[in-house]
């Protein structure tokens, strides 16, 4: 469908809207598969498609190649973002190099699970250029542990990008990808290692809104009160909700996914989807790793132009990253809170901007419940976000 | 007092470092939870932990090669950079704690600009509170230990309660004076909020934050306190402030038991029932710029180590919260008088102008010493000075809280008489000022002599000015005029004693 090379290094993606599974699966592995030693094969389908057959669509094709991917809340690639499809990506070239890991029953081991994964990328430590590109289940709390464990292995010499498996809003639970095997409450990691660049970029594009609240109190991961009131509805009084997002779980959710929390930290404002962790009885608040007491805390808003602005920011840190090579190819990893917010329209010109960055190389990629970049420090789980990962 | 929130940030991230390690239940979690947090505060590659050579905890170094001389090397201030694996060269800053288990805490970033001041406070903060969550911990294991062996598992419970619960309170204060920071709370309640927090942690009798006087670096102001008279104290000789002076000079928490040698100064302040007192340094941008003072009127009272860990803890969140408000230099600003605790003439008429501003009503009164000069030149300034101290005070004993009161510079004053509008209250006071004034003041320490001085002082009402500045003009030359008259006196100001003056002043030239 779309291949970018550069004679030692090839990335290539394929999509297929065939209702059949295997074809599917197989058709858009197909597509991707078009240069010489492949190495890697990722692989983004909808949750409407069974895994298995998935699996077996894309391992008739790829046989031998390591098979990693998730299920998704949309897939993203040239010609825009789909729905209900099999979006492949390979990856390969004597110029790269590939090693896998998974780790199981994660809910509970975060950090030890994470500290398994990242052992994939010890022996690849003499390659010029790594990455590690880690898969998560998007329902597994407290996703930023499983990157504190992969940091003590690998310390601060390799970036991380990934992202976290969705189901199409359903709720219902997400499905992992590798090798012959489907998984739940799992992670997977791929350490890639390259003679040429590879660099990761991250941005979110929502604002402040009025003056910070104050953590007054928090504990087990959750906000109980913002200036001694309770969380839930000092955060929708700031923002004027409607009634019903004060009493109702789905009103609650489509809200909070339009307005992030944001946390105040060293370089500027993160960003923390609250749709996720609802508790209309105990007014608390949930936004993925813990908000500690004495946070500064903003309510957050964001349009289709400070999100496509984000688009274009995160796309430029990732190519710049590179340091001059072009690239042949990116993951473009966008949340799926990204997308309520932008409408099917806006992810549209989501898509359109990717496109224009990309330049023509191929990208691929997929709405996530979770974005994975860290280049900088030691934190890198993310909401709101785009993550970007360019391969020279 | 306008503050941007995002000026608390070092705060609040001393405060997540403080709930997350005292929040862990061991003294291993809580060496790799401050490590983490630090280095996730500060957006740090590098975070580690050092007890002499031992490594408590270190990340941002692939498993199993932690460079622990390196990291020697850094925490002895040997250097300033760590090598990273896969990195270039990263900028480190270790801050350190001594006592029985001494230990450094390192950051490194990779980073061509070094660690700003405020983010090297940072550090030594997050080191201070890490130092008394460790203390805390070792205190809780002995104290579990004692209670298997020992009877008196009731008394061991309540003490290990009261130790957590001791944590949970330097949380909770730290976080109110975050708040009125962020809450744009007015300076003296902020400052308010510090002290009132310390003589909650400490129980003690007496607690006074000073601060460093910028025009004399020797001297320091009492700035808000527990338990002493604040109100128009003169700036002291760090020498003569007692423990928070030596703290200052130390730059360390300091300790002194027994005042027979005190002060005159601080047995003056303290009714001369002084019995033991600690006091840790303030920082900001890195310089000491104060000091927390804690002391108690108990014969028996002792500060133990804990006591002296977590005082200055509590001081270097107190340095934070400081700095980021830039509440010091807003001190600094608001100066007072150094000799004579009066606001300076800056302040005074900011005051002045804001006080009208709000189009509330205000009686000036200027005044100026008579024959001040030749005193000054006869006996010397030690001498002057004394002099110009006593009449603050004679001045500050004619006036309600709420006027101000200041020394506009030399031998002249002025007096702001909030809400006055009748000359003839204004002019009582100005009676009983040049009573007072005018009595003899001994200066048998300076000279051996009593000297006499007298006022001369000029009335002025703000609703015969349009501004500060035209009713300081009033008052001036109203107060020239009094002099004129006589020394001793005052005089009312007048619309024909102004034109006179006018006219004494732009006669013009006669061809």
């Amino acid at each position: 469908m779309s291949a970018g090379a550069t004679g030692r290094r090839w990335l290539a993606v394929g999509r297929s809207d065939s209702p059949d599974t295997r074809t599917a699966a197989a058709t858009a592995t197909r597509s991707a598969m078009t240069g010489p030693e492949p190495k890697l094969v990722i692989v983004f389908s909808a949750i409407t498609h069974d895994p298995a057959a998935v699996l077996d669509g894309v391992r008739q094709v790829a046989a031998g190649v390591p098979v990693v991917g998730c299920t998704t809340h949309g897939e993203i690639g040239p010609g825009g973002p789909t729905d209900g499809t099999v979006m492949v990506a390979a990856l390969g070239g004597p110029g790269i190099t590939v090693t896998t890991a998974v780790a199981e029953a994660v809910a509970g081991r975060q950090r030890e699970a994470g500290a398994e994964v990242a052992r994939c990328a010890e022996p690849l430590a003499d390659q010029p250029h790594r990455v590690l590109m880690l898969l998560t289940d998007g329902f597994v709390r407290d996703q930023e542990s499983i990157l504190r464990g992969v940091y003590s292995v690998l310390g601060a010499g390799v970036p991380l990008f990934g992202g976290a498996s969705a189901d199409g809003w359903r709720m219902t639970g997400s499905h992992l990808f590798a090798g012959d095997r489907v998984l739940s409450d799992a992670v997977v990691a791929v350490a890639i290692a390259s003679e040429a660049p590879l660099a990761v970029g991250v941005r979110h594009g929502y604002r402040k809104v009025g003056d910070a609240m104050i953590v007054t109190s928090s504990g087990g991961g959750r906000i109980q009160t913002l200036d001694d009131r309770p969380a839930l509805d000092a955060y929708l009084d700031r923002l004027g909700a409607p009634r019903e997002a004060y009493t109702d779980v789905e009103a609650f959710r489509d809200f909070a996914l339009l307005h992030p929390l944001g946390v105040q930290r060293r370089s500027g404002v993160e960003a923390r989807n609250l749709s996720t962790e609802i508790d209309l009885e105990g007014r608390t608040l949930g936004g993925g790793s813990a908000i500690d007491h004495g946070a500064l805390t903003w309510p957050m808003i964001g349009d289709e132009t400070s999100i496509l602005e984000a688009t274009d920011g995160a796309c430029e840190a990732a190519i710049s990253g590179l340091g001059g090579p072009e690239p042949v190819g990116l993951l473009t990893f966008s949340c799926a809170a990204i997308r309520a917010t932008l409408g099917d329209d806006g992810i549209r010109r989501e898509g359109e901007r990717l496109e224009k960055w990309a330049g023509g190389v191929p990208f691929a990629g997929f709405y996530t419940y979770g974005e994975i970049a860290r280049t900088r420090g030691i934190d890198g789980f993310h909401n709101q976000t785009l993550a970007v990962l360019a391969v020279a | 007092m306008a503050l941007p929130v995002a000026e608390s940030l070092h705060v609040q991230q001393l405060l997540e470092l403080l709930a997350v390690v005292t929040s862990l239940p061991d003294e291993e979690s809580a060496v790799q939870g401050a490590a983490e947090r630090a280095a996730q505060a500060l957006e740090a590659e590098v975070g580690a932990v050092l007890f002499g050579d031992r490594v408590g905890a270190a990340i941002g170094f692939p498993a199993g090669t932690v460079p622990v001389a390196d990291l020697r090397a850094v925490a002895d201030g040997g250097r300033d950079w760590l090598d990273v694996p896969g990195l270039d060269r990263c900028r480190a800053f270790a801050a350190g704690w001594g006592g029985t288990h001494p230990g450094h805490l390192i950051i490194a970033r990779w980073d061509e600009a070094p660690f700003a001041a405020e983010e090297r406070g940072l550090i030594r903060g997050m080191a201070r509170l890490l130092e008394l969550t460790l203390t805390t911990l070792r205190t809780l294991r002995a104290e579990q230990a004692m209670r298997e062996r020992s009877e008196l598992q009731a008394v061991e419970n309540a003490r290990l309660a009261e130790s957590l619960r001791e944590q949970q309170r330097l949380l909770i204060h730290v976080s109110d004076i975050q708040r009125a920071i962020s809450r744009r709370d007015p300076l003296q309640q902020i400052l308010e909020t510090i002290t009132v927090a310390a003589a909650d942690l400490f129980g003690d009798d007496v607690v006074g934050l000073w601060v460093r006087d910028r025009d004399d670096p020797d001297r320091a102001r009492l700035l808000s306190a527990v338990g002493l008279p604040t109100a128009h104290l003169p700036a002291m000789p760090l020498d003569a402030t007692g423990a928070v002076g030596e703290a200052m000079r130390q730059g360390d928490v300091v300790l002194v038991a027994g005042y027979g040698h005190a002060s005159p100064a601080i047995r003056d302040l303290t009714g001369d029932r002084l019995c033991a007192s600690m006091a840790a340094p303030v920082h900001e941008n890195g310089a000491v710029v104060g000091g927390l003072l804690v002391a108690s009127y108990e014969p028996l009272r002792s500060y133990t180590l804990h006591d002296q860990q977590k005082l200055g803890a509590f001081a270097q969140n107190v340095s934070l919260a400081l700095t980021d408000a830039h509440t010091l230099d807003k001190v600094n600003r608001a100066a007072r008088d150094t000799l004579t605790g009066l606001a300076g003439r800056g302040p005074f008429l900011e005051q002045l102008t804001e006080h009208l501003a709000a189009g509330r009503p205000a009686a000036l009164l200027f005044i100026d010493l008579d024959r001040f000069k030749p005193i000054n030149d006869t006996f010397g300034h030690a001498a002057g000075d004394h002099l110009l101290v006593t009449t603050a005070a004679r001045i500050r004993a004619e006036l309600r809280d709420a006027d101000l009161a200041g020394r506009l510079g030399g031998d002249e004053f002025a007096v702001m008489l909030r809400g006055v509008t009748k000359l003839d209250e204004a002019i009582g006071v100005a009676q009983r000022m040049v009573r007072r004034i005018g009595r003899p003041v001994d200066l048998t320490g300076h000279t051996g002599h009593t000297v006499t001085v007298d006022a001369s002082i000029g009335i002025a009402l703000s609703s015969d000015a349009r501004d500060a500045t035209e009713l300081m003009h009033h008052a001036d030359v109203t107060m020239y005029d009094a002099k004129r008259r006589g020394r001793g006196g005052y005089q009312v100001f007048s619309r024909q004693l102004l034109d006179a003056t006018d006219a004494r002043l732009f006669k013009p030239f006669e061809a």
